[in-house]
């Protein structure tokens, strides 16, 4: 059964294990992927990861004049390939997010696989395994459409993949008030 | 048993030439299953793999325990016994020379053996720690009082777990930790959370706190900070610190006026109750509100709330424990579960967010000055009676009750105690009035430490013992839930190092006391001997064995014998532990926090945790990752606060109390009291917070009132010139 990554992005409670978990995949080197930040520092404590959302056609692999981006048979926008990027960051430039991240002495990108050693057997990826709050969550599309009809938000915003960012994106978000809809038990 | 609508049949990734020893995170009391990763060509652990299995907390850690397994083949590792010959670079780094094992036990017998016949058997003193395994923690009792013969043994739980333990004995006539197992938590309606960080400090909960609120159902936090659990919360009741006592009696008046108590479980279940409605009929929302500082509207919607609730959970943490009537707070906020009969029912119940990994088995076992393994008394002539029998000595060669842990160092001091074995704890951090406390370490006669790192502490040491990390060893802990749980050993401890019980057997041979210790050769013999002593008590551990815990993934205590599956739920018979199976409901009059602000010192200041370090930060600070995360402390401040003293955000100030003082970076935030800075306190030298906090104890815990006391900012302007 395909699963898919999915944020619920009201949940963060900054703890950063993503960033940790993410430097323990396999083909990783050490290093994260991620991003958390801090949506209002001199405020409050609200968090937010910032991950890839795999994109169905992504600005990163489009802008690329190397074509070092692969896209896996399960969606899985690729880190670039060693042997074929040239390290001119168009990707960082065209990703709506900043998503790929640079390497400045290997003269190379990086960025999230979705942990294709892990995911391309189902195996829930590093960052969504150790999540604590459940803000990353690896999950079937009937889990997911669950969740859509549970959270029955006003703005309409339910998926952030806006056509006017990247359109339609692999995986799915959940914008912060999702408890805004919620009955009360008493 | 327990696996929940989180449990998910996920496997494991396993890469080429390794494999996977399930185990437990080395920290915190959530002790989240893990996988370790080990190379089995190297045998050596080279990464982690979650652990999807685990019903507590189905593959979920924090990134302390994502970065646990950094800690064992760490380059500050210490690989041999090291001796300092020369007294005066006490209190540094510096001067320690490698020796074998033989030289280092040679030396401790022989000064410790001069101590005592100089000076008498209570001259030495063994400062523990429950960041390890119940066989550990119970062996270190059995040293102490059988190796050493002396009366002076407690540990770091008197700065942790000893206040919920006190309230918890006085309100249910037994102390642990949990009333229910963590898996009931998110199917509850409400969660009345007090004095807990949740979200930093026990991150992997949060996932089943949500769950409440995304049923619908309510989340109050009690905490004087907007913490991450705080900002979702339903109401946050934003008190100052050191006033948890007034608020939950204001709580508990409104229970009663508004006829939420449960007439037939107050009256057939426990005691105090009139006298208790009484007492808190004076803490009306108004009154309340003007001792707490949180507005009557909020106190009022708390306790609607939770008297509504058909299933509630009251929680609480260090923020209520950690003051001069710690013990009080923790019954005065178990009184709204027991008038309103939330309690002895799935869904329902009191739990306490367990500090160290071990801080429930670590206490009952016989680390604690008054009390011997199975959570006996070392008053009660019968308690002793049956531990002797274990241990094979006299009822009269058992030493008397000693004293807390803070108040050894008073005695340090007076040079009652000349000598100290410290293990698993790091008190030159994390112990209160650090001036008095770094002193007292510095005017020892002698000092053995037994570390994997070279703490803060070890640096007033003259004997350093190596020991292992957790993975280089096995056996038990018992987790927040009151769960026992298996650390299992995924790698040989490095260098020479060694594991506290085998130190300790070996070292007893020095002191010419080996036959009580001789038959303990692994890990497993402990076990078998540790089960034994406890049988009985009421912290029953003699079914527990390894097997049963490995089968049933864990064993909750009490667990009397071979057939008994455990007690995941207490109380289910609404039969207390008092001789007359009733709870007590009690009275508690307020008392404001030993120092009030005052013109001089008018910020309040607390202390506490951040997600990325844990304790004394020992172990955290130099794991990578974590030190990136969170390299140094700050002082949080209001903006509004921050605005009155003309200091900026990132600006290092100097922070000071009657006791001490360090400068701090400033870190302005919304998401606390203005009347209140905290600091986070695991950081050693000049940078520990601890310096400035104070050492009120509690009656009954002598726990120290490390959350709240009297403090001033000062701007530092030469460094703002530069
Ligand atoms: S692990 Fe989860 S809760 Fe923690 S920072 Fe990342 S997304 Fe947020
Ligand atoms: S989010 Fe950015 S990096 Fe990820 S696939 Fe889309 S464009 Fe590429
Ligand atoms: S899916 Fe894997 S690679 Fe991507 S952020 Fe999460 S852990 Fe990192
Ligand atoms: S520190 Fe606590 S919450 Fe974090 S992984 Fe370890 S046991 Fe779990």
């Amino acid at each position: 059964m395909k699963k898919r990554l999915y944020l619920e992005l009201e949940n963060c409670i900054g703890c950063r294990s993503c960033l940790a978990a993410c430097t323990q995949c396999g083909g990783h080197e050490e290093r994260n992927r991620n991003y958390v930040y801090d949506v209002n520092p001199l405020v409050n404590r609200q968090t937010m990861p910032l991950m890839c959302l795999h994109c169905v056609n992504p600005a990163c692999a489009r802008s690329c004049p190397a074509q070092a981006i692969q896209i896996h048979e399960t969606g899985a926008v690729l880190s670039a390939l060693v042997e074929k990027c040239i390290g001119c960051q168009n990707c960082t430039i065209a990703c709506p997010y900043g998503i790929p991240k640079f390497d400045t002495e290997q003269n190379l990108m990086y960025k999230c696989d979705l942990c294709i050693d892990r995911t391309k057997d189902g195996i829930p990826p590093m960052c969504a395994s150790v999540c604590p709050s459940n803000t990353l969550q690896w999950l079937t599309d009937e889990e997911i459409e669950a969740k859509q009809k549970q959270f029955n938000l006003d703005n309409g915003k339910w998926v952030t993949s806006m056509p006017y960012l990247e359109g339609e994106t692999n995986v799915r978000v959940n914008l912060p008030g999702i408890l805004q809809g919620v009955t009360k038990l008493f | 048993m327990q696996r929940d609508k989180f449990f998910k049949e996920i496997e494991n990734v396993i890469h080429p030439n390794e494999t996977l020893v399930k185990t437990h995170c080395s920290y915190c009391g959530m002790q989240c299953g893990m996988n370790l990763r080990v190379n089995t060509k190297t045998n050596k652990i080279i990464g982690v793999e979650p652990r999807y299995d685990w019903p507590v907390t189905v593959g979920k850690m924090c990134p302390k325990g994502v970065t646990a397994y950094q800690q064992t083949n760490h380059d500050d590792r210490i690989l041999k016994p090291l001796i300092r010959d020369d007294a005066s670079l006490k209190g540094t780094k510096e001067g320690f020379r490698e020796a074998t094992w033989d030289e280092a036990y040679s030396l401790i017998a022989k000064k410790f053996g001069e101590l005592q016949d100089k000076y008498g058997k209570d001259t030495l003193s063994v400062f523990s720690g429950v960041s390890m395994t119940n066989e550990k923690c119970y062996l270190t009792g059995k040293f102490a009082r059988v190796a050493l013969q002396t009366r002076y043994i407690d540990y770091n739980g008197r700065f942790c777990m000893s206040s919920a333990a006190g309230g918890f004995l006085r309100s249910f006539g037994v102390d642990r930790g949990s009333t229910l197992p963590w898996t009931d938590l998110h199917e509850t309606d409400c969660l009345f959370i007090a004095g807990s960080n949740t979200a930093e400090c026990h991150p992997t909960s949060m996932f089943r706190v949500w769950a409440v609120q995304e049923r619908g159902g309510y989340l109050i936090v009690a905490d004087p900070r907007e913490t991450p659990i705080a900002r979702r919360a339903d109401v946050h009741l934003d008190l100052r610190p050191g006033t948890d006592l007034a608020l939950a009696n204001g709580i508990l008046n409104l229970l009663i006026q508004n006829g939420h108590a449960d007439a037939e479980f107050v009256n057939n279940h426990t005691n105090g109750f009139e006298e208790t409605k009484e007492l808190v009929k004076e803490f009306t929302p108004e009154y309340t509100s003007e001792i707490t500082g949180v507005a009557p509207e909020k106190i009022i919607r708390a306790a609607e709330i939770y008297g509504k609730a058909p299933n509630a959970v009251v929680m609480f943490a260090r923020g209520i424990e950690q003051q001069h009537k710690g013990v009080d707070n923790v019954s005065a906020y178990t009184n709204m579960a027991l008038v309103t009969g939330k309690i002895g029912r799935p869904k329902s119940g009191v739990a306490t967010f367990t500090g160290q990994g071990n801080g429930q088995g670590g206490r009952e076992h016989g680390q604690k000055s008054d009390l011997l393994p199975g959570y006996r008394k070392i008053t009660n002539p019968k308690h002793v009676e049956e531990v002797c029998q274990v241990w094979g000595i006299t009822p009269e060669e058992m030493p008397q009750p000693g004293v807390s842990a803070y108040e050894m160092f008073e005695l340090m001091e007076q040079k009652t105690i000349r000598a100290m074995y410290l293990l698993c704890s790091n008190p030159a951090v994390s112990a209160p009035n650090l001036n008095f406390v770094r002193k007292a370490m510095k005017g020892l006669d002698f000092m053995v430490c037994a570390d994997f790192y070279l703490s803060e502490s070890a640096e007033f040491a003259d004997v350093i013992l190596p020991t292992v990390t957790w993975s280089e060893d096995e056996g038990t802990v018992t987790n927040l839930e009151g769960r026992i749980i298996k650390i299992n050993k995924a790698q040989e401890p490095l260098g020479e190092s060694k594991p506290d019980w085998q130190i300790q057997a070996e070292l007893a041979e020095y002191l010419g006391r080996g036959k009580y210790f001789s038959h303990l050769k692994t890990a497993r013999d402990v076990a078998d001997e540790f089960r034994l002593a406890s049988k009985g008590g009421y912290a029953d551990y003699y079914g527990a064995t390894w097997d049963k815990i490995d089968k049933q993934d864990g064993v909750f205590w009490p667990c009397k014998d071979e057939k008994d599956e455990g007690t995941p739920h207490m109380f289910l018979d609404k039969k207390f532990y008092h001789p007359d199976g009733k709870a007590k409901i009690c009275a508690l009059p307020y008392r404001p926090p030993a120092e009030e602000p005052c013109e001089e010192y008018p910020l309040r200041l607390t202390t506490g945790r951040v997600v990325y370090h844990y304790l004394s930060g020992n172990q955290t600070r130099r794991i990578q990752f974590l030190r990136d995360m969170c390299p140094e402390p700050y002082v949080e401040v209001h903006p509004v606060t921050a605005a009155k003293y003309n200091i900026e955000h990132e600006e290092y100030v100097r922070l000071f109390t009657r006791r001490g003082e360090a400068e701090y970076k400033v870190k302005i935030t919304e998401a606390i009291r203005k009347d209140t800075v905290f600091v986070p306190y695991h950081f050693g030298h000049d940078k520990s917070i601890n310096l400035l906090t104070i050492a009120a104890l509690d009656p009954m815990s002598r726990m120290p009132e490390f959350k709240a006391c009297a403090a001033q900012i000062e701007k530092l302007e030469l460094k703002k010139v530069q």
